[in-house]
C-alpha cells in the first residue's frame, strides 16, 4: 500500500468527474453505525445532531471513509409532516403506517407545505451536514441525502396503499407529490447551503421490484426531474441511491442525469451482471456500490470482504476512475465497523490507480 | 345464463384486470345461484392468480398490480370460501408467518400469504412487529409445517437465527423460510433456513410453483372422485 496523495474530498469529487484519482474513493455508507463508536443508541443519534456528528466524525477518523452520507432513515421527511415515528433504541426508526397520515383517498389532497428549515427531523439533518462541513468540509465529501417524493407519501400513506392508489386514484398521488416536491427542493437547498458537496437523492422506487418504468415515469419522475433540477441549481453534484432490485439506470437519466448511482444491484438491462452493467453503464453513470451490506457487515471475514472488493474494483477497473467502493445500501447499524475498515483497505491494496 | 365454466373464466379475468367491482358481482352470482364455489376459486381465482404471476414474472405487472389483483381476489374470495367444502388435498398445510419484532414492512408477506390462502393452506398470521418467542409458541403449539418469517432491516434480521435454531431444536421437520431484503442465500444457509427470498417477487415465485402443483393435486383429486 501506497500513500494517499489526495485528499477524501478530492479523491470523491475526481471519481464522480471520471479523472482517475490516486485511488478507488470508499465509502462504506456508515451511518447510524457510527453510533456505537459513542455508545449512544441510534434513537438518540437520529434525533441529536450534535451527537451524530460527533459519532460521525469519529468513526471517519477510526474508518477512515472518504464521504459522510447524512442518512439518517426514510421517517425523516414523513415525521415532519406529523407521521408518527418509532424510535427503537438499537434499530433504525421507522414509521408507523398502521397509523398513518393520509389515511383516506381524500387526504392526498390536504397536505399542506412545511418548512424544513424549521421542522425538527429535516432541520436535525440539516444540522449534521453544518456540523459536518465545519469539522472536516475542506477534507471528506459531505453528501446530503433527500428521500424522493414518492419515497416520502410512501411513509405517509402506507406503502400498500400507496401503490394501490398509484394505480386507482393517481391524480390525488400526484396532487400530494406537488406539495412533497416543493419541499424537498428547499430541503436539499438548505443542505448545500450547510456545506453538503452532493446531494444523494433516494429515487427506491425506480426499479423492477416494484413498480414499471411507466408508472415510474409518470408518478415520480417528473417530480424528482425538480428537486433534482434545483440541487444541480445549487452547483452541488447529483447523485441517486436505490437499492432496488433492476434498478432503472435508462430512466433515470432520462429523468434526472445523474452525476453517479449509489445501488446493490446491476441494472435491469444488464442480465443481473455487474460485468455487462461496468460495460454499458460503467463510463456514464459512476457507479457507488456494491458490496452486500448484511453479509459484509455481519458474516464476512476481513479476508472475504478484501476479495469480494477486489473483484468488484476489477470489474469496475475500465471506466476512466469512474467508481466508488461502497455498500449497495447502508451499512447494517448492528454491522462489524471492522468489516467497514476492511473495505477501506481494499480500496487503499487493491484500488490504487497507475 | 352463463355457464358455470363461463363464470370461472369471468372470474379469472377479473382478477386478471384487477376487477374488483366484477369479481365480487361474479362470485355473489355463483353464490346466489347455488353453483360451485370451490370450483370457482381453483379455476376462477386461482387460474387469474396464476396468470398474474406469469405477467409478474415476465415483469409486464409489477407490485401496484399485484396488490390490485390480490384485492380483487381476496373480496371474491370472501363471498365465495363460506360455501367451499374441504377438500382434502392429502397436506395439512399449516403455515405460521410474520414481520420480526422490531419490523413492520410486511408487503411480501402479504402477498405470500394470499398466496397460501388461496391455495387452501391454513395460515396463522402473527402480523408484524412479533416478538421471537411467539413464532416459535405458535410453532410448538400448532405442529404448522412451515414457518415463514421477513424482516427488511439489518437490525431485525439477526433475530430470525435464534428462532430458527429453537425450532429446529424441537422440531427439526418443520420447514422455514426467511425473507426480506438484506436477507441473503449466505445467511439463510447459516442460520439453518430451509429457503429464502430476498423480495416478494422471489417469494411469490415460490408460493406460486406451490399453488401451481396444489392446483394439480386438486385436478388429480377432482379425477379421482
Amino acid at each position: 500500500m501506497s500513500r494517499d496523495e489526495l485528499t477524501s474530498l478530492e479523491r470523491v469529487a475526481m471519481a464522480l468527474q471520471y479523472k482517475k484519482p490516486d485511488r478507488v474513493p470508499v465509502a462504506p455508507l456508515v451511518c447510524a453505525a457510527s453510533s456505537r463508536v459513542l455508545g449512544i443508541g441510534i434513537d438518540e443519534w437520529s434525533k441529536d445532531a450534535e451527537l451524530a456528528v460527533k459519532s460521525l466524525l469519529q468513526a471517519q477518523e477510526i474508518i477512515g471513509m472518504d464521504a459522510f452520507v447524512t442518512l439518517v432513515d426514510l421517517s425523516v421527511e414523513a415525521g415532519d409532516w406529523g407521521q408518527e415515528v418509532v424510535y427503537p433504541r438499537d434499530s433504525t426508526a421507522y414509521t408507523n403506517t398502521a397509523n398513518p397520515v393520509i389515511k383516506e383517498v381524500e387526504d392526498y389532497y390536504h397536505l399542506e407545505k412545511i418548512n424544513p428549515r424549521e421542522t425538527p427531523r429535516m432541520k436535525h439533518v440539516i444540522d449534521m451536514v453544518r456540523g459536518l462541513s465545519a469539522a472536516k468540509g475542506q477534507e471528506v465529501a459531505i453528501v446530503g441525502f433527500v428521500y424522493g417524493p414518492l419515497g416520502v407519501l410512501s411513509q405517509l400513506r402506507g406503502h400498500e396503499r400507496l401503490f394501490m392508489d398509484c394505480l386507482a386514484h393517481p391524480d390525488a398521488v400526484a396532487t400530494a407529490e406537488e406539495v412533497i416536491t416543493q419541499v424537498l427542493v428547499e430541503y436539499a437547498q438548505a443542505q448545500v447551503e450547510a456545506g453538503a458537496h452532493s446531494i444523494c437523492l433516494d429515487t427506491l422506487y425506480s426499479s423492477g421490484s416494484i413498480m414499471s418504468k411507466a408508472l415510474w415515469e409518470k408518478l415520480e419522475g417528473p417530480f424528482a426531474k425538480r428537486v433534482a433540477d434545483a440541487i444541480r441549481d445549487t452547483g452541488a453534484i447529483l447523485t441517486l441511491h436505490n437499492c432496488g432490485n433492476d434498478i432503472y439506470f435508462d430512466v433515470q437519466e432520462k429523468w434526472l442525469h445523474p452525476v453517479g448511482i449509489s445501488h446493490a444491484y446491476p441494472a435491469d438491462d444488464c442480465q443481473k451482471d455487474w460485468a455487462k452493467h461496468a460495460a454499458k453503464w460503467g463510463k456514464k453513470i459512476v457507479t457507488i456500490g456494491y458490496s452486500v451490506p448484511s453479509n459484509t457487515g455481519l458474516l464476512m471475514s476481513e479476508d472475504e470482504i478484501m476479495e469480494d472488493c477486489r473483484q468488484q474494483i476489477e470489474t469496475f477497473k475500465d471506466c476512466d476512475g469512474g467508481f466508488i467502493l461502497a455498500t449497495g445500501c447502508e451499512f447494517p447499524p448492528n454491522g462489524s465497523l471492522i468489516s467497514a475498515m476492511a473495505m477501506v483497505k481494499a480500496a487503499k491494496t487493491y484500488g490504487r490507480y497507475v | 345464463m352463463p355457464s358455470m365454466d363461463e363464470y370461472c373464466v369471468q372470474l379469472k379475468q377479473a382478477v386478471v384486470d384487477y376487477n374488483r367491482d366484477q369479481a365480487v358481482a361474479i362470485a355473489q352470482t355463483i353464490v346466489d345461484q347455488g353453483l360451485d364455489a370451490q370450483k370457482a376459486v381453483f379455476d376462477g381465482l386461482i387460474a387469474g392468480m396464476q396468470v398474474v404471476g406469469k405477467y409478474y414474472e415476465d415483469q409486464y405487472y409489477f407490485v401496484p398490480e399485484m396488490l390490485m389483483c390480490a384485492q380483487a381476489l381476496y373480496s371474491a374470495l370472501d363471498i365465495l370460501k363460506p360455501h367451499m367444502p374441504q377438500t382434502d388435498l392429502g397436506l395439512k398445510g399449516q403455515v405460521v408467518m410474520g414481520v420480526v419484532q422490531g419490523d413492520v414492512h410486511d408487503i411480501g408477506k402479504n402477498i405470500v400469504k394470499l398466496m397460501f390462502e388461496v391455495a387452501g393452506f391454513e395460515v396463522k398470521d402473527l402480523g408484524r412487529d412479533v416478538p421471537l418467542d411467539d413464532f416459535v409458541r405458535e410453532q410448538l403449539s400448532s405442529d404448522a409445517d412451515m414457518v415463514c418469517l421477513s424482516a427488511m432491516m439489518t437490525t431485525t434480521m439477526t433475530g430470525m437465527r435464534e428462532v430458527i435454531r429453537k425450532i429446529k431444536e424441537k422440531n427439526p421437520k418443520c420447514r422455514i423460510m426467511i425473507g426480506g431484503a438484506p436477507v441473503t442465500e449466505e445467511l439463510a444457509s447459516k442460520w439453518g433456513a430451509d429457503g429464502y427470498a430476498p423480495d416478494a417477487n422471489n417469494a411469490l415465485r415460490e408460493a406460486i410453483a406451490m399453488v401451481s402443483s396444489l392446483h394439480e393435486m386438486y385436478q388429480q383429486a377432482q379425477a379421482r372422485d
